[in-house]
């Protein structure tokens, strides 16, 4: 797994100890012997992203569902669908509930009981990005003005914590959106909502209120980088070892028309020039690619099945 | 008796199994289980003796196994309830054992902690994500006499199970899932532990019941058992059965368990194929 391509020890301490002995008790230093190679140890270059794959449905029970592996950070979403009464303030609107869960599954650093520090951070961050961006209409979610609209909650567990959660999250958030499938309501005798399933549909007797718009439009797909800075070094999509030995990290959302939609740089001791934040959104912008681009391929994957 | 590892201490004894799991006590897992469980069944009466295919999933690096079985039934089938099920799980022991708390007292066994969580979406209706306390409880139970605790003395494992879908029989592949997400951590058993469920509705019994199944069984059986030892590590009966019966549905249950076994033994196989290749 570990590449020893670019590292070399000069002199001294380094040069005698071995290369595993050394990440453990210097992993400052060790990252930094690999940096100056503009090589990481995973043998990847600096602006390089891991290996991502998306797969749409892998909760059938969920209305819609997508399990993400960006390298080893595993994250699963789902949405599930409730009908739900909407304010008096905007009637012909649903709404969405994001929540972001880090079981203790996912990695050391978590203690059952104890919940994770980032995981209500994540949560929020992504519920603003996908408000904020408009990527879904709030108004499709809304089955009879003034009395009936959807709730989606929108869950998703990371599995594997290694690095790059929020990217991993968000991507996961949009798939699950693309794969939602909103299921045939119609309304009984008494006037309340009640789920059609499939094999009835085609009875006469119960007319289906939302016949059409079966799935959501997304207008502009969100996708997210994060890059970690340290010193000249931008290393983008890191591990969740380069997140704990080096600390300045910016996270660049844009959508599919390279448009940006929020930026965080959460403290970190390294301030940031501006020209350094330029090249963190060049990198965003070729990742945007890519993952649109994954997405594009997973999706027509599944309309083939 | 042949897959029987050494106690500590007997190091010569090398058995095939320390060489088929290639034990290395890596303990910072990379990979981690989900099983995935399915049946399917042709409502064929006279297909009595089944046989259980295995199917890798192709979900990247993850390692499932995807079972669609024929098992074996008896009296007449009930063809209203035929229907395939659903049910993923996921297991992790926890990155190996760590130092015992400060505060418990010497023991020179090791501990075993087991937590089983579901997650929100895992049930029909939406509820909390929520610890399910008996069924952690039964969990320990069944692992705790197929774990040797002595090779590991003043020091714990703790299990997180996670139910990412609920679809009936969820304990059974809770047991079977963590049972190979321990062999995949390299920690010592006695033998893999499988489980399977049965439900009973007056004649008939179904293997491996859904949801809408359990809902309106009249007794339902588990059984938890390691196949090379021929034992039996936890066994559940609840509801009404007659002796008679009771002996049928161990019989079959047993029979499933050992093909289960096998299953999860060959997944196990070809991980270590993989990591090593």
């Amino acid at each position: 797994m570990m590449s020893t391509k670019g590292y070399k020890p000069e002199s001294g301490l380094a040069a005698e100890i071995e290369v595993e002995a050394y990440r453990r008790l210097f992993p400052l230093q060790y990252y930094e012997c690999h940096l100056a190679e503009s090589v990481r140890p995973d043998s990847r270059a600096l602006g390089r992203a891991r290996d991502t794959t998306i797969a749409l449905g892998p909760v059938p029970s969920a209305d819609g569902s997508a399990l993400v592996k960006i390298g080893d950070t595993t994250v699963l979403a789902a949405i599930k669908l409730e009908v739900m009464t909407p304010s008096i303030d905007s009637p012909d609107v649903g709404s969405v509930a994001v929540d972001f869960q880090m079981p203790p599954i996912c990695s050391p650093v978590v203690r059952p009981g104890r919940p994770a520090e980032a995981a209500p951070v994540i949560a929020k961050q992504l519920s603003d990005v996908i408000m904020s961006s408009g990527m879904i209409n709030l108004k499709e979610l809304s089955l009879i003005s003034g009395k009936a609209a959807w709730m989606a909650y929108l869950d998703i567990y990371c599995l594997n914590a290694d690095g790059s959660l929020f990217d991993a999250a968000l991507l996961s958030a949009t798939a699950a959106f693309s794969h939602l499938q909103i299921p045939l309501v119609s309304l009984n005798d008494d006037g309340k909502l009640i789920t059609v399933s499939e094999e009835v549909k085609d009875k006469a007797a119960v007319e289906p209120v939302n016949k059409e718009n079966r799935k959501l439009t997304i207008a502009v797909v969100p996708f997210s980088l994060t890059c970690i800075v340290h010193g000249k070094y931008i290393l983008a999509d890191p591990t969740s070892e380069e997140e704990s030995v080096m600390d300045t990290h910016v996270t660049v959302v844009l959508d599919s028309k390279e448009r940006l939609v929020s930026l965080y740089k959460a403290g970190g001791a390294v301030l940031l020039h501006t020209s350094v934040v330029k090249d963190c959104i060049v990198l965003a912008k070729q990742r945007v690619e890519e993952l649109s681009e994954i997405l594009r391929e997973s999706l027509s994957a599944m309309e083939v099945d | 008796m042949v897959h029987r590892i050494p106690l500590r201490g007997t190091r010569q004894r090398r058995t095939i199994r320390q060489k088929e799991l290639q034990y290395s006590w890596r303990w910072q897992l990379e990979h981690w289980v989900p099983i995935h469980h399915r049946k399917a069944w042709n409502g064929d009466i006279n297909n009595r003796k089944g046989q259980i295919f295995k199917k890798l999933i192709g979900l990247d690096l993850m390692v499932g196994i995807s079972i669609s079985a024929d098992l074996p039934f008896s009296g007449q089938v009930l063809q209203a309830l035929h229907q395939v099920q659903h049910m993923l799980s996921l297991a992790r022991p926890r990155f190996g054992p760590r130092e015992s708390k400060k505060a418990m007292l010497y023991s020179d066994v090791g501990r075993l902690n087991c937590h089983v969580t579901y997650t929100t979406f895992s049930t029909p209706i939406r509820g909390q994500g929520f610890d399910n306390k008996e069924y952690s409880s039964m969990l320990h139970k069944a692992l705790e006499g197929a774990i040797i605790l002595e090779t590991f003395p003043k020091t714990t494992v703790d299990i997180f199970a996670l139910v990412l879908e609920s679809g009936g029989g969820d304990l059974p592949v809770i047991i079977s899932c963590a049972s190979l997400a321990i062999a995949d951590a390299g920690i010592m058993m006695y033998d893999l532990v499988s489980a399977v469920s049965l439900s009973c509705f007056g004649k008939n019994m179904v293997i491996d019941p859904t949801s809408e199944e359990e809902a309106c069984q009249d007794g339902s059986l588990m059984i938890t058992y390691m196949p090379s030892r021929n034992e039996v590590t936890q066994f559940t009966l609840t509801g009404e059965w007659s002796t008679a019966k009771i002996n049928e549905a161990m019989e079959l249950c047993l029979d499933a368990c050992s093909k289960l076994a096998d299953i999860l033994r060959s997944c196990l196989k070809e991980n270590a194929s993989e990591l090593t290749s």
